[in-house]
């Protein structure tokens, strides 16, 4: 068990978003939550991360340090530097070189030159993939990962997702499309209270 | 924390607005007050420092608007709570390159202009040494405003920081005038230390909270 | 164990609760205190021997002034309970005594003003108790933007008590001001310790006007405080069962 959640609750400014939620996540398992706008996806990610705390119930992890990789809808990249500054900032020497093949493999390698703020926003995007892409860690949390990407990427990312569960890491996601793999589903909204 | 720092200045060197800006404006200003009215050299020699003091508080407001705006509006920040769960040394980091790239050259700027208008040369180090650290303070308050209002624009910023900040310039015209009559210097000079450091080491931590607080 | 007691004692319901019952006995207090201290001291207490005529504004003054810190300190507790044991009330004290307190150190500082231009000759003066005082007045007005400008009023009511606490070392600097510049302020009139430095003709209208001050405010608190709960947690079911 990577992850689990049980009977939590959420409220924001005394409303309930959702209400006694549990579900788990092992090894090598997807899971994909899903809900209309506003239903808390982004929220119920956050949460799962530890940044915003629950009103009720608990979240427990395998361990303390579970190595976990996450974007959310914020790209975390900076505007003002090129893709390749943005790169070395977040990679240390030994997983640099693996992050610059990704930049190869997502059609980047002849823009790493230029401004970040100049690039697309679907480029932005697949070169924030990359922190995720190019690590390695025990539970990858993305929120709306599809959003902005092309078949291509789409597809990429995809094969990447299938091949990173066979390797046993989890997989939680958010997204408004089914992803192309075998996961559980939650879908926020229907139990809103 | 040795990691932080060279990413904060990697991406402060590269963000030549926020360092050279500020800088700009205290050159401005301190050439432009002594040209904008009509003064004796005299009269001058006696105030000039109250300009350096305002032109200090309006720069480092200014330095340090939207030092944790970009972090937390591109989502830095959140990826950086994954690694660490904690603010602390990030914001640690931040401040002292801070006011390494931007106080200090600041601060020599005032010291320069104020050797300009009449202060003695053997006063020029006591004189860069006391901005440097009302700088120190500053950004350390300012920076604490910024986490405060992130996001919400400069004038709660003000609001919110402006009435710390005022005992900061008033320890440093204690201190200046302690330069100027030669008279109980390393006093002052040693409460500002005390101070710095005090302020140095537990306002990060409270800007952490406000963080934390934010991203929630 | 001081936690569960505190969390006992100040769940918004029960502050709705006692408050309405105590709180048409505090505003009459309150009142007519006031109304006794005012007259005494405006039209019966006798001219200063200085002043003439004009020192009676202290009777606004002094107590606008204590009551613009102690609200202030006020706040600062709240705000210590609201972060330490979460305790939601408290913010809900600070978000609706800051409106109050505002008001009361405007009033001080105005009537300062007023004083000012008699006894010194000017309305105003950089000096240090009246610049802290302006100081505690841009504070509040600093909390209740920032409470003001966050959607997530959770996250506002935390960020609004760090600021507060943050702020809460400015009073001792106005304290110590008078003391560590010398400046035209005269010295507080009235002490705990020593004896006061003001006639008692004066002095009993004077804490009479103070301590009626205090319950005037502390009502009014009560009241902002009570429509600003309801209206927080108008979603929960007490508020509708109690409205």
């Amino acid at each position: 068990m990577l992850i689990s959640a049980q009977n939590i609750s959420y409220k924001i400014n005394e409303k309930k978003l959702f209400h006694n939620l549990s579900f788990e996540v092992f090894s090598g398992e997807g899971l994909h939550i899903k809900g209309g706008n506003g239903s808390g996806k982004s929220t119920l990610i956050k949460i799962l991360l530890g940044i915003t705390s629950i009103t009720k119930g608990s979240i427990e992890y395998n361990n303390k340090d579970l190595k976990i990789s996450y974007l959310g809808h914020k790209n975390a990249i900076k505007h003002y530097l090129t893709p390749s500054q943005n790169l070395e900032l977040l990679f240390d020497d030994a997983t640099l070189s693996n992050a610059f093949e990704w930049l190869e493999k997502l059609d980047l390698f002849q823009m790493q030159d230029e401004l970040t703020a100049n690039l697309s926003f679907g480029q932005q995007k697949k070169l924030a993939l990359i922190r995720v892409l190019a690590q390695s860690s025990e539970l990858i949390v993305l929120d709306e990962p599809f959003v902005g990407l092309d078949h291509a990427a789409s597809d990429l990312l995809n094969n990447f997702f299938i091949q990173k569960l066979s390797e046993g890491t989890g997989i939680i996601l958010t997204s408004h499309i089914y992803p192309s793999f075998e996961c559980q589903v939650i879908s926020l909204g229907e139990r809103n209270v | 924390m040795f990691r932080f720092l060279k990413i904060e200045s990697f991406k402060l060197f590269y963000k030549l607005k926020s360092w050279l800006g500020p800088m700009l404006i205290m050159i401005l200003v301190l050439t432009a007050f002594p040209l904008s009215i009509d003064i004796s050299q005299f009269d001058l020699e006696k105030f000039y420092f109250s300009i350096i003091v305002v032109s200090l508080l309006m720069t480092s407001f200014l330095a340090t608007e939207g030092m944790f705006e970009e972090d937390f509006e591109d989502g830095s920040l959140e990826q950086e709570f994954l690694v660490e769960k904690d603010f602390y040394k990030i914001v640690l980091s931040k401040i002292f390159v801070y006011v390494c790239f931007i106080g200090v050259p600041i601060a020599f700027i005032g010291a320069i202009f104020s050797f300009a208008n009449g202060v003695a040369i053997g006063s020029f180090m006591n004189v860069f040494f006391l901005l440097s650290l009302s700088n120190l303070l500053l950004f350390n308050l300012f920076a604490f405003g910024n986490a405060l209002s992130i996001n919400k624009g400069a004038m709660l910023g003000v609001l919110t920081t402006l009435p710390l900040a005022l005992p900061v310039i008033i320890l440093l015209g204690t201190a200046i005038r302690s330069i100027q009559y030669e008279d109980g210097f390393l006093e002052i000079s040693s409460l500002m230390i005390g101070v710095s450091f005090l302020i140095s080491a537990i306002m990060p931590l409270i800007i952490s909270t406000a963080l934390k607080t934010h991203i929630d | 164990m001081i936690s569960a007691f505190i969390h006992k004692f100040s769940s918004p319901k029960s502050f709705v609760r006692i408050t309405k019952t105590l709180y048409p006995f505090l505003i009459f207090i309150g009142l007519s205190m006031l109304i006794v201290g005012w007259v005494w001291g405006l039209l019966f207490a006798p001219q200063d021997a200085v002043q003439g005529n004009s020192y009676r504004i202290i009777f606004l003054h002094v107590p606008a002034v204590i009551f613009a810190e102690l609200i202030y300190f006020f706040m600062a507790l709240c705000a210590l309970m609201h972060l330490v044991w979460r305790v939601k009330l408290a913010a809900y004290l600070i978000k609706s005594a800051a409106p109050i307190g505002a008001m009361i150190t405007f009033i001080g500082l105005f009537s300062g003003s007023v004083w000012g231009i008699p006894t010194w000759g000017t309305w105003w003066q950089w000096d240090a108790r009246i610049t802290s005082t302006l100081i505690l007045f841009i504070m509040y007005l600093g909390i209740l933007t920032l409470h003001g400008s966050f959607s997530n009023l959770e996250k506002s009511d935390r960020l609004m008590s760090i600021l507060v606490v943050i702020g809460v070392v400015n009073i001792p600097i106005i304290k110590k001001s008078v003391d560590w510049w010398s400046t035209l302020h005269q010295p507080a009139s009235i002490s705990v310790s020593g004896g006061s430095s003001i006639d008692p003709s004066m002095l009993y209208p004077l804490l009479i006007s103070i301590i009626g001050l205090g319950f005037t405010l502390i009502s009014l608190g009560i009241l902002s405080s009570r429509s600003y709960i309801l209206g927080r947690e108008k979603n929960k079911k007490w508020v509708s069962e109690y409205v």
